[in-house]
């Protein structure tokens, strides 16, 4: 069953716009698009690299790796193989961001990947 | 329109695999037909020089799923290399004499590796095709000593997937600095060193005297003497292959001429990728062989062809990966002598950016590590948003916020 999990507050996404924060051991990226959080997972299912180290445009997540451009809602790149797994957020009155421990939408991988089960698991670039 | 129009393209490619899923996007209905003269079906060609020449894995590789073209009526002929493109009678003619209707044609023929005149054999590689990488990679291995002919992005990267399977490896170039045509001598010079440090030798600014290859190996003469390797590999670059553009009568200078559109001098014909020389907007002529342009084309001529007449205008943008790092450049092949150039971070360390600024806007940018600058750079240029140097140089400043300087202005 999911729980939720404290994992930020909103004021410290309210001037970068994104953060990484840990879900069960597993590096997720929240973004604050348009006043809404989303918790997406932060490591790129095409080659690895953290999306929280990339940009916001146009309300689309840009990876710095390649360039993909995600969908924040579905995790979605346009035009490119795989998905981002996407996790349930909640935000409370007092501003505390909460992420759940279970996945809303599963990663896919693109079939791209340096290391495939290192992305799967979610751990870090070494 | 009384019957869908069928759509020929030539060559099985990146162009035709982004070609077939943007028209099918963007509501195309009628039938798809790819003539590709090698045994396969498109492939991901820059993988051939990283990730398929360090190991022989076929992950992501292709880049059409046969049941997605069954399902979306996309017709995929290997082995079949096209002769001519007959307009008048709105067909393809095969080498083997066969013919194929096509109301509308993309040529999308890419090019081939320029050779070193009288040089061949056995030792003697270039890379284009999955084969030429499969070839290779057997040669890269303890105890063979490999030589590199030219220092650009593929040059550099063969050297990176050579080191990493353990054989010894000298790149020349007539260059003093590696990738710098590419990137400016700033990053080539930090990622040289990082080849360097890799154990990569270079043999540069010195012209090649002679190339001679022999059944025991290939001897490269410089102006600083000889020197011996086991496989020469061969990357000076491509020609375009406008051999069926030229027999089609289609106009053809450095490349198969086509408009922002990308249509030929024939206006059933367009053109796209490493073959074409495109009317860009914002540069003029130019032909680019990067893959983001090739499926950048294709992506417009999709929405052309399916009833949304479309330009190609975006800056070209291309990236290398050597080793595991990220290199990203923006608008390079639009840089003029005189245009600014600006560093942030430090290149030297691996982990910066150049700038190059004209009258007060960015024209270009190329990354080592900081693909976001890229993205940012991307915005800036396209929305034209004034930017001063030292903004650039501060890292102080956050990029992103220039952006959003522009917005309250606006
Ligand atoms: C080893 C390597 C690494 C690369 N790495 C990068 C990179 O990291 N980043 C980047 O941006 N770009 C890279 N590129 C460049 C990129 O691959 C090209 O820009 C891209 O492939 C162009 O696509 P295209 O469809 O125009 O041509 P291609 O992908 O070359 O496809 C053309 C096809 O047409 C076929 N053909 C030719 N003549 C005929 C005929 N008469 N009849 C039928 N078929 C024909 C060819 O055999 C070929 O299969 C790399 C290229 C190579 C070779
Ligand atoms: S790593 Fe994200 S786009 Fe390549």
């Amino acid at each position: 069953m999911s729980e939720w999990v404290h994992v930020a507050e909103l004021k410290e996404l309210t001037r970068r716009k994104k953060k990484q924060v840990i879900v069960d051991g597993r590096p997720v990226a929240l973004f604050l698009i348009d006043g809404e959080v989303f918790a997406l997972d932060d490591v790129c299912v095409h080659k690895e690299r953290f999306l929280t180290k990339g940009t916001i445009l146009d309300g689309q997540v840009i990876c710095p790796g390649h360039q993909w451009k995600f969908d924040p809602r579905s995790g979605r790149p346009e035009d490119q193989p795989g998905c981002q797994a996407t996790w349930p957020v909640q935000v409370s009155d007092s501003g505390a961001v909460l992420v759940g421990t279970v996945p809303a939408t599963p990663r896919e991988s693109s079939g791209l990947e340096d290391t495939p089960d290192v992305a799967a698991a979610g751990s870090e670039r070494p | 329109m009384t019957a869908e129009q069928t759509v020929v393209v030539v060559g099985a490619g990146h162009v035709a695999a982004a070609l077939v899923k943007a028209a099918r996007r963007r509501g195309f209905a009628g039938p798809l037909v790819i003539l590709g003269d090698e045994p396969t079906g498109p492939y991901q060609r820059p993988m051939l020089s990283k990730e398929r020449l360090a190991g022989a894995g076929e992950s992501g590789l292709w880049l059409l799923d046969p049941q997605w073209c069954a399902a979306n009526d996309v017709t995929l002929r290997t082995g079949s290399p096209v002769e001519r493109v007959d307009a008048a009678t709105s067909s393809v003619l095969l080498a083997d004499g066969g013919s194929i209707p096509a109301d509308l044609v993309v040529l999308a023929t890419g090019g081939r590796p320029r050779q070193l005149p009288g040089v061949e054999g056995d030792r003697i590689h270039t890379i284009r095709t999955l084969a030429d990488s499969d070839r290779l990679r057997e040669r890269l291995a303890p105890g063979r000593r490999i030589g590199v002919l030219g220092a650009g992005f593929l040059g550099t990267e063969v050297a990176a997937a050579a080191v990493g399977r353990g054989a010894e490896v000298v790149v020349f170039d007539v260059a003093p600095v590696i990738l710098a045509r590419g990137v400016g001598a700033d990053i080539g010079t930090a990622v040289q060193a990082l080849h360097a440090g890799k154990g990569v030798q270079f043999r540069l600014g010195q012209g090649i005297e002679s190339v001679r290859a022999t059944a025991d190996g290939v001897t490269v003469t410089t102006a600083a003497g000889a020197e011996t390797v086991d496989d020469l590999v061969v990357c000076i670059g491509i020609e375009p292959n406008t051999e069926v553009a030229v027999r089609s009568g289609l106009v053809v200078g450095n490349g198969v001429e086509v408009d922002a559109e990308c249509r030929t001098s024939v206006p059933t014909v367009f053109a796209a990728g490493d073959v074409a020389a495109h009317d860009h907007p914002r540069y003029g002529r130019l032909r680019v062989e990067h893959v983001d342009v090739a499926q950048q084309q294709a992506a417009a001529i999709g929405k052309t062809i399916a009833g949304r007449p479309t330009t190609f205008a975006d800056p070209h943008w291309f990236w290398t990966d050597q080793y595991d790092i990220n290199i990203q450049g923006l608008g390079l092949g639009g840089i003029r002598p005189d245009d600014r150039m600006v560093a942030r971070g430090d290149l030297s360390a691996l982990d910066g950016t150049v700038f190059w600024l004209r009258g007060g806007l960015l024209v270009a940018a190329a990354t080592v590590e900081r693909g976001e600058d890229v993205s940012v750079a991307r915005e800036l240029i396209d929305l034209e948003i004034p930017v001063r140097a030292e903004q650039l140089a501060d890292e102080g400043v956050e990029l992103d916020e220039l952006l959003d300087s522009e917005e309250v202005n606006a």
